[in-house]
């Protein structure tokens, strides 16, 4: 029997590799066409994108077709690469046009409905589940299994009664029944069915796969939804924005490569000698290209510098008194704070939670509290430092006079306003770390330092500090790059966003308006990389001082 | 059973059963037309005899969209919804709010249209309209209209239909030039909100009677503010918010205005505008009368710490919770003999993408109705956009405030038309205004220093 079946499957695996041969043969040519239609039927650089991607996908497949033939292991795992994108992409494809990605709004609404039959499933699971303790009596397990079964398919066969939008299905007919649907359901199938062909046993095994290369593939495939996440949603939009950083696109039509223009915009400044500190910008700079951005004066001379996009200049700065206030306010008390939760103190747990609470409040919510509390007119911290002012006064006879702060609207003080905000919130997560960090030390440094007479100071600054190294320059570097990209804060607490007089105007905010106020979606992305590269260059210094100074644990 | 078998078979259900939720016509938003890529041209005539994708006698599915100012009103678009839905033959209708805390309203419509999701019909405000048209957002709509019986554009005010109608190919405006951009959802105007309990409390003359006796000019209110501003170092007389409405009237009350008389140039620095400017700065930085200038006037005035609180229509539901003696009163004439009030307003527009322009203008055309607007208008949010006495008399009664005339006499008040930029970019123009306002209003600035320079910065919108 056995001799009758090997060549028979033999034979069948044979007819498989030969149909896997000629599908990426001809997957090669329709590559390549798709390659030519590409390059001539996009606008702009995309062409070379798209033109670009398909004709890897094709060389490979025609790559495919001699290591097949030779029963080369790798053949296989070129196959079921790219028969695995053709046929995720085919999916994804078919799903946005018949308008399942949009529907996903209405299917979480009715979702809800659902879900008690959810919970019937659970306790069906249970039931079966709990038929596994009675291993000693058979007939008793496989009884609570069946039961349990019965009310697993009954809870899922009612949830999914409630969710169906039984209408659907001669929308979804008449959405499909369509030529281009149709191709793409075709190759949603045939994509699947190549994949499936190869990746079985028979075929794995003609092709040469041993163990190792078996699991090398499962883990690839295990890794791809995550991996293909990446590309699509990260490193996609990532490439996508420095694209569009050439463009003048505009979020609605043909995005027109215009180079350098957006950076050079951003970047072109003038410089120019004042005849005297007073004299008006518009008789020293072309006013119709630059504003005036500064003036200083050095060795008696005065001088002005302007620019051609003042605001982004202005968000630079802003941006950078921001990360100098905000990321010392944000770690160094969180490392005084870690070092007194570290303690062994009474309630020490109960404080680490409380202080890591305005870590989860949200942002917006945060934000909105303390603009009230801001709130020169009637805000708390104004009512309690007149209240204070007034009781000192009234206790010693001074005249203090009450400062009435005007936080938010005050150019001199918006932006440490927004900054302290800031800094409160993020300070529990940072002392989460640094407790962390600090239970990681090992006792012993600190009994030998007792024993070598060292007191609590000289315990901080030489074992606690050096051995924080690592933790702090983490601590650092995720402030520092949060700070750089705040936003919320800002746009929600300061009216307009980013007054008074552009005095909290932040380099996000300022791509956000751009992009999505402006009609500028282009200039924005350029924005975008400019700041991405000074948060690489501010990161990149943080990493050398931690290898050149930091101590390794 | 096989738990291998349990498991494919329940996976293929729930995924079957998700697709077939997501793909239902309830489900889906009405089948937009493929993006634009290039902006048509202005005067493009729209395809009225477009060919829509489902046969005339079937159920169109539309979506609208509009920014309620609070949850009762909400409700209301949502029943009107219903009304219309039932009432206007083959088409299906869905409203949606927009707008929260956290995403501003017009940025996420932004963000939908250029995402190919935005619904059929959207309110916008009455400043992007340039932009929206200019673009190619929405549809010109001139010829429906000019095909629909007893279609008027005189049966609006006349302000937002000049823009509506702006055609900007050849600046032509009115019934015949080629363009309609939109209908006019409501109109609004700038009042003071009074704290009569402040008011008497400082023996203050009651702005009101200073208004009807036609007294009620610049030097009036300031002495009114003054005489409040003395009760306390937490009492104000005056409050507004910092954005282009408020400081805009001072501008257009002494007789200055944004730009030149064609729209085509900075006006900022004209004797006028800057006359109005210095007024307000001497109110904050002079007199300081005022809630400084930035903050949220409105939590003060809700607690009682101020008299005169410059807001819109749109602030009147709020503040009927107040417990303070509370009512409304024109704004002051300024040295140009009116109040140089503006009018607020926004317009629906239909969405250029949409697969149903005709069951779209038929929508917006219902939206704008007198029964319709008449419903609106009784939360209190707003002014009708019709032109008809029997509008004026309907929201008249919806009190409080009893000076509810205050808001129709600011329309008549030669109000100024919130406008769009059509020769350059408003969210431009705006913020180099702003931020050179707020430097003017909080003394970073001189009134000189701010003419020196704030044309030859804001007058770069006009290139854009």
């Amino acid at each position: 029997m056995t001799t009758m079946t090997m060549p028979a499957s033999r034979s069948r695996t044979d007819t498989w590799l030969l149909v896997l041969m000629l599908w990426h043969g001809l997957l090669a040519v329709a590559g390549l066409v798709a390659v030519y239609v590409a390059f001539t039927g996009i606008n702009g650089g995309l062409r070379f994108a798209v033109a670009g991607v398909l004709l890897v996908l094709a060389l490979l497949s025609a790559t495919t077709v001699p290591l097949i033939h030779r029963r080369d292991h790798r053949g296989r795992s070129i196959s079921l690469v790219v028969n695995y994108l053709g046929f995720l992409t085919c999916t994804a494809l078919l799903l946005d046009m018949i308008g399942a990605f949009t529907g996903i709004d209405d299917l979480a609404q009715r979702f809800g409905r659902g879900l008690p039959f959810l919970l019937i499933s659970f306790v069906g699971y249970f039931i079966r589940s709990f038929g596994d303790r009675f291993e000693q009596f058979p007939q008793r397990q496989r009884s609570f299994q069946r039961v349990g079964n019965i009310i697993m398919l009954a809870g899922l066969l009612l949830f999914v009664l409630a969710i169906i939008n039984f209408s659907g299905i001669p929308a979804l007919a008449s959405e499909i029944l369509q030529p281009v649907r149709m191709a793409l359901l075709l190759g949603l199938i045939l994509f699947g069915v190549m994949f499936w062909a190869m990746w079985r046993q028979p075929v794995a095994e003609v092709m040469g796969v041993n163990n190792a290369r078996s699991e090398t593939l499962s883990g690839y495939l295990f890794l791809s939804p995550n991996f293909l996440g990446f590309l699509l949603f990260f490193a996609g939009p990532l490439l996508l924005s420095l694209y569009t950083s050439f463009t003048n696109w505009d979020a609605f039509g043909t995005r027109d490569w215009v180079g350098l223009e957006n950076y050079a915009r951003l970047l072109h400044m003038t410089f120019a000698q004042l005849s005297s500190p007073t004299q008006l910008a518009t008789e020293v700079i072309n006013t119709s290209i630059f504003d005036e951005l500064f003036r200083f004066s050095i060795l008696g001379k005065s001088f002005i510098v302007g620019a051609q996009d003042k605001l982004f200049w202005l968000s630079i700065r802003n941006t950078v008194v921001f990360c100098l206030i905000a990321v010392p306010l944000s770690v160094i008390p969180a490392l005084l704070v870690g070092t007194i939760l570290n303690s062994k103190l009474p309630g020490m747990k109960f404080f680490r939670a409380v202080y890591f609470i305005p870590s989860v409040a949200a942002v917006v919510g945060v934000s909105l509290i303390w603009q009230w509390m801001y709130n020169a007119a009637v805000g708390w911290i104004n009512y309690a430092i007149t209240s204070g002012i007034g009781a000192v006064n009234g206790l010693t006879g001074l005249a203090i006079a009450d400062p009435q702060m005007r936080w938010l609207s005050s150019a001199d003080t918006a932006l440490l306003s927004v900054a302290l905000m800031v800094a409160w919130q993020t300070i529990g997560f940072n002392t989460v770390l640094f407790v962390a960090g600090m239970q990681n030390i090992p006792k012993v440094l600190y009994e030998a330092a007792t024993v070598d007479g060292a007191g609590t100071w000289a315990q901080f600054r030489n074992v606690t500090l050096p051995l924080l190294g690592p933790t702090t320059v983490f601590v650092l570097t995720t402030t520092l790059i949060q700070a750089f990209q705040v936003f919320e804060p800002i746009f929600i607490m300061t009216n307009p966003p980013g007054g008074p007089n552009n005095s909290t105007l932040s380099m996000v905010l300022y791509l956000y308006q751009n992009g999505f106020q402006r009609f500028r979606q282009g200039y924005a992305s350029a924005i975008a990389w400019v700041l991405f590269l000074v948060i690489f260059a501010a990161t990149v210094i943080q990493f050398r001082r931690q290898r050149g100074g930091a101590y390794e644990a | 059973m096989n738990r291998r078998l349990i498991f494919v078979f329940s996976s293929l259900l729930l995924v079957a059963s998700m697709l077939l939720s997501a793909c239902a016509p309830a489900a889906t938003p009405a089948p937009a037309a493929p993006a634009a890529t290039e902006a048509p041209a202005a005067t493009e005539a729209p395809a009225v005899e477009q060919p829509t994708e489902a046969p005339a006698m079937e159920e169109v599915a539309l979506r609208w969209r509009t920014r309620p100012d609070n949850q009762e009103e909400a409700d209301v678009y949502a029943s009107i919804s219903d009304e219309l839905d039932a009432k206007l033959e083959g088409i299906t209708l869905s409203y949606e709010p927009g707008g929260s805390e956290s995403s501003s309203y017009q940025d996420v419509l932004k963000t939908e249209i250029g995402a190919g999701t935005a619904p059929d019909v959207f309110w916008i405000p009455g400043s992007d309209v340039g932009d929206f048209a200019k673009r190619g957002l929405i549809l010109n709509l001139a010829d429906q209209a000019s095909m629909t019986d007893g279609f008027n554009i005189d049966d609006f005010y006349a302000g937002p239909m000049a823009a509506l109608t702006h055609n900007p190919d050849t600046n032509a405006e009115g019934a015949d030039s080629g363009a309609l951009w939109g209908l006019p959802r409501d109109v609004s105007t700038f009042v003071l909100y009074l704290n009569n309990d402040l008011l008497a409390e400082a023996g203050a003359t009651d702005p009101r009677e200073l208004a009807a006796k036609g007294e009620w000019t610049w030097d009036a209110f300031l002495e009114t503010a003054q005489k409040v501003r003395a009760l306390g170092s937490d009492i104000y007389g005056y409050g507004a918010n910092a954005w282009w409405g408020p400081y805009g009237t001072w501008m257009n009350a002494a007789g200055g205005g944004f730009y030149n008389a064609d729209q085509t140039a900075c006006n900022l620095n004209s004797p006028e505008s800057l006359a109005g400017l210095q007024f307000e700065q001497d109110i904050y930085q002079v007199h300081d009368v005022a809630v400084p200038y930035g903050e949220d006037s409105e939590p003060p005035y809700r607690a009682g710490k101020v008299a005169m609180f410059q807001n819109g229509r749109w602030a009147t539901p709020g503040t009927r919770t107040v417990e303070f003696d509370w009512d409304v009163v024109e704004l002051p004439q300024g040295p140009a003999g009116d109040a140089g009030n503006w009018q607020f307003w926004g317009a629906y527009a239909v969405n250029a993408n949409t697969a149903h322009p005709e069951e779209a203008w038929k929508l917006a055309q219902a939206l704008t109705e007198a029964d319709v607007q008449a419903k609106i208008s009784s939360m209190g949010a707003n002014i009708p956009s019709r032109v008809s006495q029997e509008a004026i008399d309907a929201f008249l009664t919806f009190t409080p405030p009893a000076n509810n005339q205050a808001f129709i006499n600011g329309l008549q008040d030669n109000a100024v038309a919130e406008g769009p930029l059509w020769a350059g970019s408003w969210p431009d123009f705006v913020s180099v205004m702003d931020a050179r306002v707020s430097a003017l209003m909080t003394g970073q600035e001189t009134i000189d220093q701010f003419a020196a320079t704030i044309c030859d910065e804001a007058g770069k919108a006009f290139s854009q």
